[in-house]
């Protein structure tokens, strides 16, 4: 009768182990296959009796043994349970994903925890891995992720031109002060406004008078290093912040961008519209109060250039 | 005549529990320190034949009050009795002429075992009359409460200092556990140890058994991680980002699990773990802390703060316990040792 009940209990305990939705395999010390669940059967296509004191390394090349070997040691001789997150490694089996087709994901997302199995002796001979499905969690956290640096990315750029918009620009430019105020470098600051860009809105209609803006931001993308900072500020009124530059090397650059300005005309339909730009130049000084002050010598500049005719810079 | 006995902690939960476990049929006369310099005092007043030595105290510490002993020549013998249990703490004190070394947590047949083998005591090991003349270990005011588990978590951290240490093959410097209830969750007050403007990362983990239950926390400072990496000897990463959460998960899961297994044994529960999370990386300690936390009214909040002095390296473990499973704590702490 004892053994007829013990029959029954193993039996329904197999079942338990079976059917449990988390992989368990149990390793000896020299990483040999002891216990195979039947998920690790249905994920693996491998069957208990085929891996069973095999070692494991043998099956999944993709395990890198001497990591894994470092991460269970301690589990043997600490009897100290180790957790594996799947931010560390997206997996430790190869596995499928559980939903083949809508998952969004061609591997399964894994933690992993390795615990250690007392024997008689009070040794560790036997180490338990668990293999837990994250997949979704995985998922959903790294979507969320990427929304929020795609929502960051639309908090700071100006949709038309691409460039930083005016509160982002400005917060940059707010630090920017404060960093020359403190480390006594020497920065630029360049507002560039369109001219005449009114007369172009009459006579082509505002889609027109986009373009142009656009075709400048481009032109400003394409002239200033990855290190100076661009924004739209106003409406026709871009500004360029180029930190550790005086305005003598500045001065190149904004002629620059005056003569491609001049040499390239806009396509808005059938027309090529011509336009101009006038840029006034700040160096930083240490006079300024604030962040304020560097704006208004630099938009100074920019008036003398447009009572000067326009298509043209003026260093303040 | 009765030997004169020192017991030296600066622990009073720790001195009545190893007074307790002195055995009955010992004739002896108790007196207490509770730091290496009023031991000296005693000793030089003849009250300490044998001495129970802690080595984690403020003051004067177990390794000066040695230092003390050997140069002055002081007539006592050094039985240590320490919750850093790491090899180096051990060399130390026995080349500085200590009798014997016993990791806590003290039980009354450790004692018998060490009395009885250096002839100091060959009786029976029962302490029952001792015990009750010792009286309640604690008494369940706050700061008998706060002692109870701050020696408690002066165990757990030798602990896993000693795992940590296997691993790193490196001494790690053990502070005296920061233990404070606080209120109104502000739990970066029990932090004291962290440097308030660098970047920090954190990984936490919950666990929870015989209605106990709480969170773990390890607080790396930013800065440290190229030398931990270092210690550890990795040289597969290609990328520094893969390489510190490794870095953060392989000293997190040691210290933590060293930890728990050390208060399962005291409390003699297991606790079941549920996997780690990381809790923030590179940000700013009271961003971390404010912004996802529930509210609790009272939370016991221990504080150990690691470091390895000859590479620069300090991170911070917070064993943090809400109040409902503080008490239950509190009530098995006294009752294990009794």
């Amino acid at each position: 009768m004892q053994g007829m009940k013990d029959i029954a209990e193993m039996h329904w305990k197999h079942d338990l182990l079976g059917s449990i939705e988390v992989g368990i395999v149990v390793l000896n010390r020299d990483y040999e296959v002891q216990v195979w669940n039947l998920f690790m059967e249905n994920h693996s296509n491998i069957i208990p009796s085929k891996i069973r004191n095999k070692s494991l390394f043998e099956f999944f090349p993709e395990i890198d043994c001497q990591w894994f070997k470092a991460k269970s040691e301690p589990v043997f001789s600490l009897k100290s349970p180790v957790f594996v997150i799947w931010e560390q490694r997206p997996f430790l089996f190869r596995f499928g994903a559980n939903r083949p087709i809508t998952s969004g994901s061609e591997f399964m997302f894994q933690n992993i925890t390795i615990f250690p199995l007392a024997s008689l002796t009070g040794r560790v001979e036997q180490v338990c891995i668990v293999v837990y499905d994250v997949t979704v969690q995985a998922l959903n956290i790294k979507a969320v992720a990427a929304l929020n640096s795609q929502l960051l990315e639309i908090s700071r750029v100006d949709g038309l031109t691409g460039l930083f918009n005016h509160r982002y620009w400005e917060e940059q430019f707010c630090q920017e002060f404060k960093r020359n105020l403190r480390t006594k470098t020497q920065s630029s600051l360049i507002i560039l406004d369109i001219d005449n860009l009114k007369k172009i809105n009459d006579t082509y209609g505002y889609p027109a008078g986009d373009e142009v803006i656009r075709t400048l931001a481009e032109i400003v993308k394409k002239t200033t290093r990855e290190t100076d900072l661009c924004g739209r500020y106003y409406d026709e009124k871009l500004t360029i912040l180029l930190p550790d530059t005086g305005a003598e090397s500045v001065q190149y650059l904004a002629d620059r961008i005056c003569r491609l300005v001049e040499k390239r005309l806009v396509q808005y339909q059938q027309h090529g519209i011509a336009y101009t730009v006038s840029l006034g130049v700040a160096q930083f000084d240490n006079i300024f109060s604030d962040h304020s002050h560097w704006l208004e010598r630099a938009e100074n500049a920019l008036c003398k250039a447009k009572e000067a005719e326009r298509n043209q810079v003026v260093i303040a | 005549m009765p030997t004169p006995v020192l017991i030296c902690d600066d622990s009073g939960f720790a001195r009545r529990q190893m007074a307790r476990s002195i055995p009955d049929g010992w004739d002896v006369d108790i007196s207490f320190a509770e730091h290496g310099q009023q031991a000296i005092e005693l000793i030089r007043q003849g009250k300490a034949d044998v001495m129970f030595l802690d080595l984690n105290m403020p003051v004067m510490d177990g390794y000066k009050t040695m230092e003390v002993i050997q140069e002055q020549d002081l007539p006592t013998m050094v039985i240590v009795v320490s919750g850093d249990v790491q090899p180096e703490a051990y060399a130390k004190m026995m080349a500085l002429g200590a009798l014997a070394f016993i990791a806590k947590p003290i039980d009354n047949q450790k004692i018998c075992d060490i009395l009885n083998q250096y002839g100091l005591y060959c009786g029976a090991a029962t302490s029952q009359e001792r015990t009750e003349a010792v009286g309640a270990v604690a008494q369940g005011n706050e700061p008998d409460q706060l002692d109870a588990y701050r020696e408690m978590a002066n165990i757990a951290m030798g602990r896993a200092g000693e795992q940590l240490a296997k691993l790193m093959g490196e001494f790690i410097n053990l502070p005296i556990p920061n233990v404070n209830l606080i209120t109104n969750n502000e739990i970066h007050m029990a932090i004291e140890d962290v440097k308030r403007n660098a970047a920090v990362s954190a990984v936490s983990q919950g666990f929870i058994g015989s209605g106990i239950y709480g969170e773990a926390l390890v607080l790396f400072n930013d800065s440290n991680l190229t030398n931990i990496g270092k210690l550890l000897k990795y040289n597969h990463f290609s990328n520094n980002e893969a390489f510190e959460l490794e870095a953060l998960m392989d000293i997190s899961n040691i210290l933590i699990g060293a930890c728990l297994n050390a208060l399962s044994e005291q409390l003699h529960i297991t606790f079941s773990h549920n996997h780690p999370i990381i809790l923030g990386r590179h940000c700013d300690i009271d961003q971390l802390l404010d912004t996802k936390m529930v509210r609790w009214d009272k939370i016991l909040a221990i504080e150990i703060a690691y470091s390895i002095k000859s590479q620069d390296i300090h991170f911070d473990l917070l064993l943090l316990f809400p109040g409902n499973a503080m008490d239950i704590m509190f009530k098995k702490l006294v009752k294990t040792s009794t």
